[in-house]
């Protein structure tokens, strides 16, 4: 992807874009580093009882970090909803119930497949599901 | 998703099969829920995901586990489909070809077994994904560099095998490859090149076996489970220095290529230049809707309207060199006076140097990113797409012929044109973007219509695919005609000798085993 490719793709993640509002390019200096993931817990991934935060962001973080493909999509949709960008992040939001996360998880939602097992295993959703459904 | 069975295997050998793998891998990792058949379709499919079904998915951790799993699916005849991650996205994803086969999913095998510096290269397991690698890279703080293609969710050795391509230096990822691990189809295991020798260290370093290099017979392949493998990387570059320039118009992309081809073929460029179309940029700043709201394809004049208002060319090119600081600037001399030839406006330039930060989206500085497929959004709906892929001569006579062809089969469709040309060398890879709403049936039945068209009037020309989608595996495997099929006839007498029973990946790129040949025909093209 070029530079200036890689610009609109971040602008389109974090301008406005509401109702048929068009897109206008960015200052380069806007691209956000990379961020590097946690390294996955060692041990055994069917055990329960794990760092639903270290979870998520391994598992998960491919999309859902700041900049990622998810994160773009998401803040579009919540800002044409009224919402402030920050709620593109899913650790920022405080309307998801557990039930729902494991629901999208394994059913897919829109742009995002559904993840196997292999992706992450029962026990891993359910720590991802208990941190990300602040709404019980 | 309901139970497909193989063909002629009963849901008893079924079950009895995902029993005794059970005891191999551990029951949590033989996976045959209804929801787990679905999580392994073929999430971007073009039609109904079950024409392409997994009947379950075994998850081995270990080569060990793959040599037992394949000795049992040859005792119950259940055929298997590896996949490394299985995010092969617009191929097939996870999906089989032959509708109850087991995803034998190597996602658990995700262990970096080398990282070497010195030498510039990495041994990893198949589940290691270009995320994976580049991080275990960054925390190593080893002066390494990834290539990574569009979509980087999927494995490293995954994308290799299937001949992906990416834009740096290093991009013809199946070139990268250096020395195999495989299992073959009987549970044997196998190690090729150097690695035929215990210890050898060498194993990943040469290129060839003594004897007949099998290496890339094990690429878009069903002989064998590739379990590990060498993977060449680019030594961190002192600079980077990248060019950026807009071309105006669609024909300028005979020139473009003549230009650019070149330089490549001589070294003075080493990357994969990538050329894509305006509507590369266009599906990344919002949604089709936003700027033409009728169906069918966008009507010239407002293509030529968004142009103007976007100052977009018609293409880009971003070319970014590697190394040196002055080895740098007088290779970009040379290309700048090269472009100048033919287009006046100077190019933007952006330098990078050794310790500079490196953006997240930086593809052709090796950066891994799930963001271009922020396109499926382009649509609305449960957005998807497929590529078609032919590979022509890198000439702007064979560019042009190719290009006017696709145009007007994909005009003729009434289907947005997204095309793209990356320079490899003496080849470009034309991919042309086929975006659809799953769930808009007569969207997804003209798509297959056209990529029929695509695939019948291309190889009419003498033009072929370097990949394709589980669909149309067969039809493109039918264009390789010379000599009554020869290439495939030979395959297939490789693979009846590998592998009796046909358990692995039947059907994968249009090689059957005889054990399945009469599901040659079977879910294929536009009218399946």
């Amino acid at each position: 992807m070029t530079r200036t490719l890689s610009r609109m793709v971040l602008v389109a993640g974090l301008a406005m874009a509401g109702g048929g509002a068009v897109l206008a390019d960015a200052p380069p200096m806007m691209m956000p580093p990379y961020i590097l993931r946690p390294e996955p817990p060692a041990g055994d991934r069917l055990k329960a009882g794990g760092d639903g935060k270290v979870l998520f962001e391994v598992h998960c973080g491919y999309c859902h970090l700041v900049g990622g493909m998810g994160t773009n999509l998401l803040t579009k949709q919540r800002m044409m909803m009224g919402e402030t960008p920050d709620k593109g992040l899913l650790a920022n939001r405080t309307d998801l119930t557990a039930d729902y996360v494991k629901s999208v998880v394994r059913m897919g939602k829109g742009a995002m497949p559904a993840q196997t097992k292999v992706d992450v295993t029962e026990a891993e959703l359910e720590a991802v599901s208990k941190y990300l459904g602040k709404a019980g | 998703m309901k139970l497909h069975l193989p063909p002629r295997v009963s849901p008893k050998t079924f079950d009895a099969m995902l029993a005794a793998s059970a005891k191999v891998v551990g029951k949590d990792w033989v996976m045959a829920s209804d929801a787990d058949r679905d999580a392994y379709s073929d999430v971007y499919a073009p039609g109904s995901s079950e024409e392409w079904p997994a009947g379950a998915a075994i998850a081995p951790a270990s080569v060990e586990e793959v040599c037992a799993i394949v000795r049992l699916a040859n005792e119950h005849k259940t055929p298997l489909w590896p996949v490394a991650r299985g995010k092969n996205l617009g191929y097939g994803t996870a999906a089989p070809r032959m509708a109850g086969s087991i995803v034998l999913d190597l996602g658990r095998m995700n262990r970096i077994l080398e990282l070497d510096s010195k030498l510039s290269y990495c041994v990893v397991e198949p589940g290691v994904g270009f995320f994976d690698l580049y991080e275990a890279i960054q925390r190593a703080k080893a002066p390494l560099w990834l290539s990574v293609p569009g979509n980087a969710w999927g494995s490293v050795l995954g994308n290799a095998l299937d001949h992906g391509i990416g834009y740096t230096s290093y991009g013809l990822h199946a070139r990268n490859l250096c020395g195999i691990e495989a299992v073959l189809p009987d549970g044997d295991l196998v190690r090729t090149g150097m690695g035929a020798m215990e210890g050898n260290p060498a194993w990943h370093l040469f290129p060839f076996s003594y004897g007949p290099t099998f290496d890339l017979a094990f690429t878009q392949s069903n002989l064998g489970v590739v379990t590990k493998a060498g993977v060449w990387l680019q030594p961190a570059p002192e600079t980077s220095l990248e060019i950026v320039w807009d071309i105006p118009n669609e024909e300028d992309i005979a020139w473009v290529i003549d230009t650019i081809a070149p330089l490549k073929i001589s070294g003075l460029i080493d990357q994969n230049v990538f050329v894509p179309s305006w509507l590369g940029k266009m599906v990344l700043k919002g949604q089709r809707k936003d700027f033409w709201d009728k169906p069918g394809a966008i009507p010239e004049w407002r293509v030529q309207e968004l142009l103007k208002q976007y100052k977009l060319g018609y293409w880009q090119v971003a070319l970014r060199l590697y190394g040196e600081e002055p080895v740098v600037k007088a290779r970009a001399e040379v290309v700048k006076a090269a472009m100048k030839r033919h287009l006046d406006a100077a190019p933007a330039e952006h330098w990078w140097r050794t310790g500079d930060p490196i953006g997240q989206y930086e593809t052709t500085m090796g950066v891994p990113s799930a963001v271009p497929l922020q396109m499926s959004d382009w649509i609305g709906g449960r957005g998807a797409h497929m590529g078609f892929s032919p590979v022509v001569p890198a000439t702007g006579t064979h560019v042009m012929d190719q290009l006017k062809r696709s145009r007007k089969i994909i005009a003729d469709h009434d289907v947005d044109f997204y095309a793209s040309f990356t320079i490899g060398g003496r080849f470009a890879n034309n991919i042309n973007m086929l975006m659809y709403d799953r769930d808009q049936p007569e969207m997804v039945a003209n798509m297959r219509r056209l990529f029929d068209a695509l695939i019948s009037e291309t190889a009419k020309a003498g033009y072929a695919e370097y990949r394709t989608h589980l669909g149309w595996m067969d039809p493109v495997a039918d264009t390789f005609g010379f000599n009554n099929q020869a290439l495939r006839r030979m395959t297939e007498k490789v693979k009846n000798a590998l592998d009796p029973n046909g358990i692995v990946a039947p059907g994968k790129q249009g090689i059957w085993p005889a054990a399945y040949a009469a599901q040659r025909a079977g879910n294929v093209g536009g009218k399946a």
